[in-house]
C-alpha cells in the first residue's frame, strides 16, 4: 500500500519531462494562431531603470490589434508581415515584409511542464532553457492556446521583463474594422554581400531586406527572442537615447517596455539594433556588429552639406 | 564739314598739342558754331568753379581716409582672411551640426514589427509599441 500511494505521489508531483524543440514551435504556433480580447501589463527591468506598459490586445488568428489603456488614440494593427502605427485614425509609420524565414534549429528546450489556474482558467505553464539557462517562463491557456503570461530571465536568473495578462476574453474579436496594413513590401535580398554576420551569439540571420531609402536590415532569431540590424546611409536618431559603453565601444541606448534600441554610427553611415533580446546578450551581440566609429572631418562635412 | 566738339574740351583741358592743337586753333577762326560752343563750354566751367566750398563737420566721415586707404593697399590679405574665415565657419558647422537624419526610430520599430509578426513566436510575448510605453519614474 505504501508503494502504491509513493508511485501515485510521484506520479502526481514529478513534473513532465523534458519536451524537445518541437514542442516549443507547437506552443508558439498556436498562440500565434490563438483568438481573444485581452489587457496586458508588461513591465521590465532595464538597466536604464524600470520600464512598464498597459495595452490592451484582440488576436484574430495571426492579426493583432494593440492599443493604449492610457491613450485611446494610438493603435497598431499587425500581423502576416505588416505592421501599422497609427495616432488618431492617421498612419504614423507602416512597413510590410512579404516573406520570412523560420529559425531551423530553436536552441531552447522545453522542460517542467506544469497545471495551475491562471485567471480563473486552466493553463500550464513550461520553463524555456537555452544552453542549461532558464531564460524564460511561459503560460498557455489551454482552451485558446495563446500565451498568458510570459517571463524572461538574465543569464543569472533575475527576472527582466514580465508580460501578464491581467483580464481575458476568449471569444473571437472583431477584427474588421482595424486598419489594414499599408505601406511597400519590403524587398527580400539574397545573396547579396553584406557586412552583417550570418549568426551571432546563437542568433541565426534569417533574412536580409532592402528599403526604398537605401538603408538594409537583417533579421535574427534564436527561436524565441529576436532582434533586427538596420544599416542606413544616415544616421539615426533615437529621442530619450543615452549614451553608454557597452565593451569597447560606445552607443546611444533606449529601452521601452520590451524591447531595446541601440543606435550608432559607422565610417560609413549609421547603424540600429532593435530587438527583445535579454540584456546580458547585448555586448556578445554588438561586438559582432560593425563597430561604432566616428566618421572622418571630410566625411561629416560631406554629410552636412549634402546629406 | 565736321565740328570737333571732343578736341575742343580737350582743348580746354590743356591735352591737344602740335598739328591737333594748330588744326583746331585754324577750324575755330572760320567756324561759328564751334567758336560758339568752346565759349559756352568756358562759361559753364567757370561758374562751377565760382561756387562755394563747403567744409564738412567733424566726425561726419570718420577716419575715412584712414580706413580706406589700408584696406587698397592690403586688399589680398582681406581677400584671404574672409575666406579663411567662410572655411573655418563651414567646418565648424560641420562638426557641431548633426548629419541630416533620413530614418527614425518609429520606422525602425514598424520594420521590426512587421517581420517579427511573421515569427512564430510573435504573440503577446513580442508586442512592443513604444508609444503606449508608460515609463516609471
Amino acid at each position: 500500500m505504501r508503494k502504491l500511494v509513493a508511485l501515485v505521489t510521484a506520479i502526481v508531483v514529478i513534473p513532465a519531462s523534458v519536451a524537445t524543440a518541437a514542442d516549443l514551435d507547437e506552443l508558439l504556433e498556436r498562440s500565434h494562431e490563438a483568438s481573444y480580447s485581452a489587457e496586458q501589463i508588461i513591465s521590465c527591468n532595464t538597466p536604464d531603470g524600470l520600464r512598464d506598459a498597459v495595452v490592451r490586445l484582440a488576436q484574430d488568428g495571426v492579426d493583432i490589434w494593440i492599443g493604449s489603456t492610457a491613450s485611446g488614440d494610438v493603435e497598431v494593427a499587425a500581423g502576416s508581415g505588416g505592421w501599422t502605427l497609427l495616432r488618431g485614425g492617421d498612419t504614423v509609420s507602416s512597413a510590410s515584409v512579404g516573406t520570412g524565414e523560420r529559425a531551423d534549429d530553436p536552441l531552447y528546450s522545453v522542460e517542467d511542464e506544469a497545471a495551475f489556474l491562471f485567471l480563473g482558467r486552466s493553463a500550464t505553464t513550461y520553463n524555456l532553457v537555452r544552453d542549461g539557462v532558464l531564460r524564460a517562463k511561459l503560460a498557455f491557456d489551454q482552451e485558446t492556446g495563446a500565451m498568458v503570461n510570459v517571463t524572461t530571465f538574465l543569464e543569472d536568473g533575475t527576472a527582466y521583463c514580465q508580460r501578464r495578462f491581467i483580464s481575458f476574453d476568449s471569444a473571437a474579436p472583431d477584427l474588421a474594422s482595424v486598419t489594414p496594413i499599408e505601406g511597400e513590401t519590403l524587398r527580400q535580398l539574397e545573396g547579396v554581400p553584406t557586412t552583417l554576420p550570418e549568426a551571432i551569439a546563437g542568433f541565426d540571420r534569417l533574412d536580409l531586406y532592402l528599403d526604398d531609402d537605401g538603408s538594409t536590415f537583417a533579421y535574427y532569431s534564436d527561436g524565441f527572442f529576436s532582434f533586427a540590424v538596420f544599416e542606413t546611409p544616415t544616421t539615426v536618431s533615437l529621442p530619450d537615447g543615452i549614451a553608454v559603453q557597452v565593451g569597447e565601444s560606445v552607443y546611444e541606448r533606449s529601452f521601452t517596455a520590451g524591447q531595446a534600441t541601440y543606435v550608432w554610427e559607422t565610417r560609413v553611415g549609421g547603424m540600429a539594433l532593435v530587438g527583445d533580446l535579454p540584456p546580458d546578450l547585448h555586448e556578445s551581440v554588438l561586438a559582432a556588429l560593425p563597430e561604432s566609429e566616428a566618421p572622418g572631418l571630410l566625411r561629416r562635412l560631406w554629410r552636412s552639406l549634402f546629406g | 564739314m565736321t565740328h570737333p566738339s571732343e578736341q575742343i574740351s580737350a582743348y580746354l583741358d590743356g591735352e591737344l598739342h602740335g598739328k591737333e592743337l594748330n588744326g583746331l586753333l585754324e577750324h575755330l577762326s572760320g567756324c561759328g558754331r564751334c567758336s560758339a560752343e568752346m565759349e559756352e563750354i568756358q562759361n559753364v566751367r567757370a561758374a562751377v568753379r565760382s561756387l562755394p566750398v563747403l567744409e564738412l563737420p567733424d566726425g561726419v566721415v570718420p577716419d575715412a581716409d584712414a580706413a580706406v586707404l589700408p584696406m587698397r593697399r592690403n586688399r589680398g590679405l582681406w581677400v584671404g582672411a574672409a575666406a579663411a574665415m567662410v572655411a573655418l565657419v563651414i567646418a565648424v558647422a560641420a562638426i557641431v551640426t548633426p548629419p541630416p537624419t533620413a530614418v527614425s526610430v518609429d520606422d525602425l520599430s514598424s520594420r521590426f514589427g512587421a517581420r517579427v509578426s511573421l515569427d512564430p513566436a510573435f504573440s503577446p510575448a513580442k508586442v512592443v509599441v513604444p508609444e503606449l510605453n508608460v515609463v516609471s519614474e
